[in-house]
């Protein structure tokens, strides 16, 4: 056995379709079990599932690296986020905290929104107030935004926490108070005069980042932009846990995001594991039935074999999708009944294939030879039979996990996928709703497909490398 | 040794959708080997040797009749009282190449009969295949243990198997065809071989050939099948040389004898193709193809084995009037 | 007149365990409606010498030299589309080794043997089908056989089919690879009946390939033995059985187990070399039982012993005349 194993990989090895398709599945597997030791367990519900988490990325964000084959460079998001203010100015009564921020901007446009977020704040007494200030390359600054952290609530004791379990996040762009400040702002360093409506409606973003032209449109201020938070205490004991600041692009990371925000280079790479499990599951179980049942039918015989194919003979003549949507919509979409009805379903066909070739090698001398000198059964079937179709097996096995990778993304791309679970169908599906095809959301609807390609296409290489094995007529040479 | 009381085994066999129609394989046979002795089975194809053979080993289940293994009624036991039997009674096979397990090597394939019979230990069984291997004269044992049979060749193939139906010191061995898919010049080499065997272990042998030059060499009775049925039997020496049914006459003449002036002269064979078990014949089952002047019994009753000289039974009705 | 002469013919493969020397310098001829057998153990080579002068060659050819002349004429020289057209069952035509399970199993036995006729074009359908029918009578088979399929028929009648496929372009040499192995001594013997007819009736030379060396008495003129890839012994049939020279032979010869004497048949131990690395000296000298000095070291030459008569032995060093 162990010389066959050896054979086999030489083998896989001396084709040129093997040796890619070895180096794809190391390759898979090494980011599989990076995955799994770097993500959280429960990424689908906590976190891929969570808007508020992504809540700071753009939407629907092409990859930063198109800004290479354009001219016009868009901007990146950029995350200021610290819990060590800059300066710390004690007073007597009131103590100032001084948080500040140097944002460079570069890009061709402002940034797509402007954020601030903060948490876990302890008070004693007075709430604290914090200041957001922004000083611009030109020298103007404007006091944007002033949040006063709530009051105590009536029987609360000290200290007061607020925003411990969530921070809390002022979205500045689309903010009134913001508006009128930069309104204000306008009409005193410019001169112009738009309302808060209409400011609000065009975007504060490019008045913040910008100087107003002549024909009532803004241009671009490039340099650097100094953003100060001043926090003001009202006890030496009140502490402020957190502040981000968030200046959002309209390219994102390497992948790109989608209309929630959400980092699709992250879930993409939750697919890798989730796919491989799918695959090799749904296939190892399927062959493993569907082997025994056939050699169990194809060497015992009468009953049992008439009542195993007649089984087969239904399964596979059932058709499985309308069961699927059926079941999904009954059990809920759950990635373990997936696989079950996978099984399910496709055991019958490797079932019938290997009936037929134990049949034949029933009826030749070994299995003769093997009853005369005594051997069971069982020892016919598990040493001598099996053996013979173990070649074929293995390679049915590796044929098989593509179509269960497939099927789970077509399952998932009609909306059946588990969503606890995301998967390279279940993004694609999603880009797909969101009219990624219509709107041009390559970055959204490409990379999902072209994944399940790959890997589908990585255990069919194995499969072609493996053929001469399989069949050796085909051996090149001796 | 082994016995067989009239036996009978006839197939079923589907021709169109609803029709079976029923092969009568073996017709009515009896014959019985002495311990320690050998019976040769020849026949062409389809005369019922192999089915004979595999009766004997309860690898079939008769029709009709009873088959005795020294004084056990084999004929009814079920397959897990047989264990006993199976130990006693082994086999050697026509084709080399597909009767050994193409996954193990020699060692294992040597082994195992020991290991389903769960006999000695590791080592004890160890020594026993190196004992075994030395029988068959694969040597030196230590290199042909690790091989694989496609290493081999086809004789060598063929005395792993006949190390393998030894190793479990059977005391009865049905051997089909077991050079037939040799090379000639390997032949004699391999019947040399089990003769040997077969005296210093006193096996009983049933000898199953299509080639009556090798069973004389190797038998101490030949049995001539024809169609499911035994036509003449008796000693070597009678049946070859003095052979009194035609079919056997043909039979001897169809053996090539290396002369050159063969390539002048055609043989006399039995010219047709056997007649087809599935249809019903009445009378003797060589009627349709034997060129004797024929009687009426010929057509309408089967002849039965009739002692014609000691120890020589032939089955003709044309042969028992030379005997009055 | 010779029909064929093969002279110095070299058969090498490319294998994983080295260069195997299939075919090492044969040389043969042939005349017209002559039969010539070859004999030899598996692994002699003789089915590569067929397949090469058929020019049916494996992929991992490494060597393959010497001449074929076939009617005064090189057929070595021949680019394979002429040899395809002008020699290959033309001329020369084969019946291989275990054919009678290469029949197709969906096409009608009669079209299969009229096939290499209808891919000739120069005949219509109905025409080769004649002679297709015409043919299975000739190999003795009723000409309702024409409709039957392959799993219909017998081995003997599948062979006998193989023949009529053999013939169905008038070849002048048809070679036959083991045609009887697989089958039982009185349809081989009938097989080897009607071969004995063909050669006498319609004048066709044949070589016939065999391990068997009693069954080549029933119908060749001239015998050449094979061992490792030479000829250790070759000469008429009557020179071959009445005085065989090489001890191989004497020995092939004495391991028949025969009907008419008692002796107990003899046997060649030991196993045909490696033919990746054939043995130096006489290739049969490990299994030889009269070898001698010269023997392992000097190959020996082919030495002449009589007319037609030729043994590679040093044995017959003094014999030679």
């Amino acid at each position: 056995m162990e010389e066959r194993t050896r054979n086999l990989f030489k083998e896989l090895l001396s084709s040129g379709s093997g040796k890619v398709g070895i180096a794809f599945i190391i390759a898979l597997i090494i980011i599989s079990l990076g995955v799994i030791i770097i993500y959280p367990p429960d990424f689908g519900l906590k976190y891929w599932s969570n808007p508020v988490l992504w809540a700071d990325n753009p939407r629907a964000a092409p990859p930063a690296w198109t800004n290479l084959f354009s001219s016009y460079n868009q901007a990146e998001t950029v995350i200021f986020e610290t819990n060590i203010p800059t300066e710390r100015i004690p007073g007597v009564s009131i103590t100032k905290v001084l948080y500040t921020f140097n944002l460079n901007h570069k890009a061709d446009e402002p940034p797509s929104f402007i954020s601030m977020t903060v948490g876990n704040i302890k008070y004693n007494n007075r709430p604290p107030v914090l200041i957001v200030n922004i000083e611009r390359p030109d020298g103007n600054k404007i006091e944007l935004y002033r949040l006063i952290v709530p009051g105590p609530l009536p029987n609360e004791v000290t200290p007061f926490a607020r925003f411990s379990e969530t921070p809390f996040r002022i979205q500045l762009s689309g903010n009134h108070e913001v508006v009128s400040a930069v309104s204000n702002f306008l009409k005193q360093e410019f001169d112009v005069s738009i309302s808060n409506q209409d400011l609000l409606l065009s975007g504060v973003d490019i008045a913040v980042f910008g100087t107003p032209q002549d024909d009532g449109k803004f241009d671009v201020l490039m340099g650097v932009y100094k953003i100060q938070v001043d926090a003001f205490l009202y006890n030496e004991d009140d502490s402020i846990g957190s502040v981000k600041f968030v200046a959002g692009g309209s390219v994102h990371g390497f992948m790109g995001t989608d209309t929630l925000g959400r980092d699709l280079s992250i879930g993409l790479l939750f697919g890798f594991p989730v796919a491989l499990f799918i695959g090799l599951v749904a296939s190892s179980i399927t062959t493993v039935i569907g082997t025994s049942l056939g050699i169990i039918s194809g060497y015992i015989g009468g009953k049992t074999d008439t009542s195993i194919q007649r089984a087969a003979d239904i399964f596979t003549n059932i058709p499985l999708l309308p069961i699927l949507i059926f079941l999904s919509f009954i059990v809920g979409p759950n990635l373990f009944i997936i696989i079950l009805i996978l099984i399910i379903f496709s055991w019958p066909g490797l079932t019938i294939l290997i009936r037929s070739m134990v049949l034949q090698i029933r009826s030749g001398q070994l299995v003769e030879s093997s009853i005369t000198l005594g051997a069971s059964r069982l020892r016919i079937m598990l040493r001598h039979i099996f053996p013979q179709t173990a070649p074929f097996v293995f390679a049915q096995m590796i044929f098989f996990t593509p179509s269960a990778i497939l099927a789970e993304a077509a399952l998932s791309f009609l909306g059946l996928g588990d969503p606890s679970l995301p998967t390279w169908g279940q993004i694609l599906e999603y880009g797909f709703r969101n009219g990624g095809i219509y709107v041009g959301y390559w970055w959204w609807i490409l990379p999902p497909g072209i994944l399940i390609v790959i890997t589908a296409m990585t255990f069919v290489l194995i499969a072609l490398g493996m053929e001469p094995i399989i069949n050796p007529r085909l051996k090149r040479g001796h | 040794m082994i016995r067989l009381e009239d036996v009978k085994m006839y197939f079923q066999s589907r021709k169109g959708l609803f029709k079976t129609v029923e092969i009568k394989a073996i017709d009515g046979v009896s014959v019985e080997i002495d311990k320690g002795k050998t019976l040769a089975l020849v026949g062409e194809s389809g005369s019922g040797k192999t089915t004979l053979g595999r009766l004997t080993l309860r690898l079939l289940k008769p029709t009709a009749g009873h088959v005795f293994f020294e004084d056990l009624n084999i004929t009814d036991l079920e397959e897990v009282h047989l264990k006993s039997f199976r130990r006693r009674a082994q086999a050697i096979f026509q084709d080399p190449y597909s009767s050994i397990d193409p996954f193990m090597n020699v060692h294992q394939i040597v082994e195992e009969p020991l290991i389903i019979h769960r006999i000695g230990k590791k080592k004890e069984r160890n020594e026993m295949v190196h004992k075994a291997l030395e029988d068959v004269r694969l040597t030196p044992t230590q290199e042909f243990s690790n091989k694989y049979p496609h290493m081999l060749s086809g004789g060598q193939r063929q005395r792993v198997g006949i190390a393998r139906a030894l190793i479990l010191k059977p005391e009865y061995i049905v051997t089909d065809e077991p050079v037939s898919m040799i090379d000639a010049s390997s032949r004699a080499e391999i019947l040399h071989l089990m003769k040997n065997l077969q005296d210093k272990y006193r096996i009983t042998v049933l000898y199953i050939t299509h080639d009556i030059a090798t069973a004389k060499y190797f038998a101490d009775r030949i049995a001539v099948m024809y169609n499911g049925r035994i036509v003449e039997i008796g000693p070597p020496e009678k049946v070859v040389k003095e052979p009194i049914h035609p079919y056997t006459i043909k039979l001897l003449a169809a053996v090539p004898e290396p002369d050159p002036s063969n390539r002048f002269k055609e043989r006399g064979v039995v010219e047709g193709e056997p007649p087809n078990p599935a249809d019903i014949q009445w009378g003797c089952r060589f009627e349709s193809r034997c060129q004797l002047q024929k009687e009426d019994n010929c057509k309408s009753k089967q002849p039965t084995l009739v002692q014609i000289k000691p120890e020589h039974y032939v089955a003709c009705f044309l042969k028992d009037k030379d005997k009055s | 007149m010779k029909l064929l002469e093969v002279k110095n013919l070299k058969l090498y493969y490319q294998s994983t365990r080295g260069t195997v020397k299939a075919v090492d310098g044969i040389s043969l001829d042939l005349a017209k409606s002559e039969a010539l057998g070859i004999v030899g153990e598996s692994g002699s080579g003789k089915t590569s010498l067929s397949l090469a002068l058929m020019r049916v060659l494996p992929s991992n050819i490494d060597t393959n030299e010497g001449k074929v002349i076939l009617d005064g004429k090189d057929i070595t020289q021949l680019s394979e589309e002429e040899f395809r057209k002008e020699i290959r069952w033309n001329t020369i035509s084969m019946v291989f080794q275990g054919a009678m399970n290469s029949l197709n199993p969906v096409l009608k036995v009669g079209h299969q043997i009229a096939e290499p006729m209808l891919l000739e074009k120069t005949v219509n359908k109905k025409e080769a089908y004649k002679k297709s029918e015409d043919l299975l009578e000739m190999v003795g088979l009723p000409k309702e056989i024409f409709n039957r399929y392959a799993h219909e028929l017998s081995g003997g009648m599948k062979q006998r089919v193989m023949i009529a496929s053999a013939l169905i372009l008038n070849p002048k040499l048809v070679i036959l690879d083991e045609p009887t192995s697989a089958l039982d001594v009185s349809i081989q013997a009938q097989i080897m009946n009607l071969l004995k007819r063909f050669k006498k009736e319609l004048d066709i030379s044949m070589i016939f390939i065999t391990h068997d060396i009693a069954l080549s008495s029933d119908l060749c003129d001239k015998l050449a033995v094979l061992y490792a890839g030479e000829i250790i012994e070759k000469g008429t049939a009557e020179q071959m059985f009445g005085k065989p020279k090489h001890p191989y032979t004497q020995l092939l010869l004495a391991s028949i187990p025969g009907l008419k004497q008692d002796a107990s048949p003899k046997f060649i131990p030991g196993a045909p070399p490696d033919l990746t690395s054939p043995p130096t000296g006489c290739r049969f000298h490990a299994r030889c039982p009269y070898r001698f000095d010269p023997c392992d070291k000097k190959p020996p030459p082919a030495f002449k012993i009589e007319k037609d008569h030729l043994s590679r032995c040093w044995l017959n060093e003094g014999d030679k005349k």
